[in-house]
């Protein structure tokens, strides 16, 4: 029975000491620099609804959520991520005239992905989200938001890779693709699986030059070059809107000073379809995965009933910091606090001393010289 | 992006690697560490091209290519469909070349051709279950079993079998047959997503390099 007691179920753990001094010190500096774009901080419920969360609306798959029923036997769903919580609060809560609406969160999500060891089942998101603001200046103020706050974590290397799925919806209707094989294809190219991809091109019998052309789009990742070479490639308007869009995009990151960290690659395409415009993606070394999310969302809250573009992005806070101490990245943490041993006779006179330090804005701890146990 | 950092390999033990290596020699990268088979080393390197490769068992490949503690991987397309990791699959090496099918005695044939309910053993139990609910929405037992998966319909623990068929002489042998073919199979390369993204001018360089060797040798 102690073992139970004692232990945490598998993919929840504690974290504390050194360790938690430094996730609070990269939250703190994360959250300094939404500040400083005049982001409003917003807290949502843990749990909601499991509408809010459902296929239409949401990015995690029903069998990941974590569900539970209340008195009246609604079903009730554990957090897997932000965003349509903030759509949720947002429709409900803001008049049209108070668009557009800056709002960022910090907190803990919970998926249930059983069949992943070694990754969490509860992790530490921070975010920002932009509501009612459909234009390329706020998707630049979304990315040049994400390079300020990985540089201010200490992170040196890493790179924003920017995709635009509208590119690829573009070319598949063009090439006349129904929407099923539309939807294989988005999972084989955004696995760059190359030869699943032609497998099934193959086999629906999708003529040449579409062929070569949608299996490229896996390959077309790059610098501005890559979108000149993409634009030639399609013959619709739709495709060329999404490239006019990312070649504007450039610009205005070029005015923010940060399009060294930028690349582009049109064959990351989300699973989803809660993405309607551009999605960007950061990465580092020493972890796996991204370490930030985002992208554009245009319709997501017209699920709530309210018309509003948004865009945002969500900072996975716990791979930030096994990326900076994979790459060795020194924080500072808070201050060892000064010791005051007291005995009964100096009591009065340690407390007095303690009282004047944290006065003084410092750590102090108070113990007994005997070490407390009488 | 740097060059300091090592590019690091993870190879399938046994025949795939020793295929691996002999490909990536063909185009210029040689790892002479890894030919001493006297070797107690775990990991070998390539001063000189900043690679570093390491042997671990098939299964475990795709793993550490999700974790990224290996860049690329070498692995048959059998444990990347079991594994079902997040990894980007980028090349088709062409060699450990065989399918997977789903084998019996030739009367178990007339099981697969109703909805009924089987038994199936199979070494690769997601690509079984993959294969009878969402292709031949047929209602399977699975039973999963770690060697000598051809036992199973002998001593009819189960009806039929999902396995790797190469010759298929170990099936006649044993007096029993492919029945269906599930998917071709053979090696792939998969690539970490976040190296991809990070080291992508050299790893789509050695990715084109390899496609240009492979397309000269069909």
């Amino acid at each position: 029975m102690m073992k139970q007691l004692l232990h945490t179920p598998e993919g929840v753990r504690d974290i504390y000491g050194t360790e938690y001094a430094r996730k609070v010190e990269v939250e703190n500096r994360i959250h300094s620099v939404l500040s400083l774009y005049g982001y409003q901080d917003i807290q949502t419920p843990t749990f909601e609804f499991f509408d809010v969360f459902s296929k239409e609306i949401g990015t995690t798959p029903s069998r990941e959520l974590y569900k539970f029923f209340d008195k009246e036997n609604n079903t009730l769903v554990l957090r897997p991520d932000f965003t349509p919580s903030i759509a949720r609060c947002a429709a409900k809560y803001f008049s049209e005239e108070k668009l557009p609406l800056r709002l960022c969160y910090a907190g803990n999500t919970f998926t249930n992905r059983s069949d992943l060891q070694g990754k969490l089942k509860e992790s530490t998101q921070m975010g920002a989200e932009l509501i009612g603001d459909c234009s390329v200046e706020a998707d630049a103020e979304m990315i040049s938001m994400v390079v300020q706050a990985l540089l201010d974590t200490g992170l040196k290397r890493f790179q924003i890779s920017i995709g635009q799925v509208e590119y690829f919806k573009g070319l598949c209707a063009e090439a006349g693709l129904d929407e099923e094989t539309e939807m294989q294809l988005r999972a084989c190219i955004s696995g760059k699986n190359y030869f699943a991809a032609q497998e099934l091109l193959v086999e629906r019998r999708v003529q040449e030059p579409y062929m070569t052309r949608l299996l490229k789009v896996a390959d077309m990742c790059g610098d501005m070059c890559s979108l000149t070479e993409a634009r030639a490639m399609v013959n619709n308007d739709r495709s060329i809107t999404a490239i006019d869009r990312l070649e504007k995009l450039y610009q205005v990151l070029s005015a923010y000073g940060v399009a060294d960290y930028v690349s582009f690659d049109l064959g990351m395409l989300s699973k989803y379809n809660y993405y309607t415009g551009v999605i960007f993606k950061a990465y580092t070394y020493g972890v796996g995965d991204a370490v930030v999310k985002g992208g554009r969302y245009d319709k997501l809250l017209t699920q709530f009933g309210r018309e509003a573009g948004a865009v945002g992005f969500c900072v996975l806070t716990d791979h930030i910091l096994e990326a900076l101490s994979r790459q060795k990245v020194e924080l500072p943490v808070p201050e060892a606090p000064e010791v005051l041993h007291y005995t009964e006779e100096t009591f009065q006179e340690c407390l007095a001393q303690a009282k004047r330090i944290r006065g003084e804005g410092r750590p102090v701890v108070l113990t007994a010289a005997t070490g407390g146990n009488r | 992006m740097s060059e300091d950092r090592y590019l690091t390999f993870a190879l399938g033990k046994g025949r795939l690697a020793n295929k691996t290596l002999e490909l990536l020699e063909s185009i210029g990268i040689t790892c002479e560490e890894m030919k001493d088979k006297n070797s107690r080393k775990l990991i070998f390197t390539n001063e000189e091209l900043k690679l570093r490769f390491f042997l671990a068992k098939g299964p475990d490949v795709p793993t550490y290519v999700e974790y990224g503690a290996a860049d690329i991987g070498v692995v048959g397309r059998d444990t990347i469909l079991e594994e079902n990791r997040n990894v980007y699959e980028v090349l088709d090496l062409g060699f450990g070349k065989c399918r997977m099918c789903v084998c019996g005695p030739a009367a178990a044939g007339e099981l697969l051709q109703h909805h009924e309910r089987i038994r199936v053993a199979s070494k690769y139990p997601h690509i079984a279950k993959d294969y009878f609910f969402n292709k031949k929405h047929q209602t399977v037992d699975i039973i999963k079993l770690n060697g000598s998966v051809e036992l199973g319909p002998i001593v009819e623990l189960s009806d039929v079998i999902v396995d790797i068929v190469e010759t298929g002489s170990t099936l006649r042998e044993n007096g029993l047959e492919v029945l269906e073919e599930v998917c071709p199979l053979s090696a792939r390369m998969i690539v970490n997503p976040v190296s991809m993204q990070m080291e992508r001018e050299r790893i789509i360089k050695l990715v084109n390099q390899i496609r240009e060797k492979l397309e000269e040798s069909k």
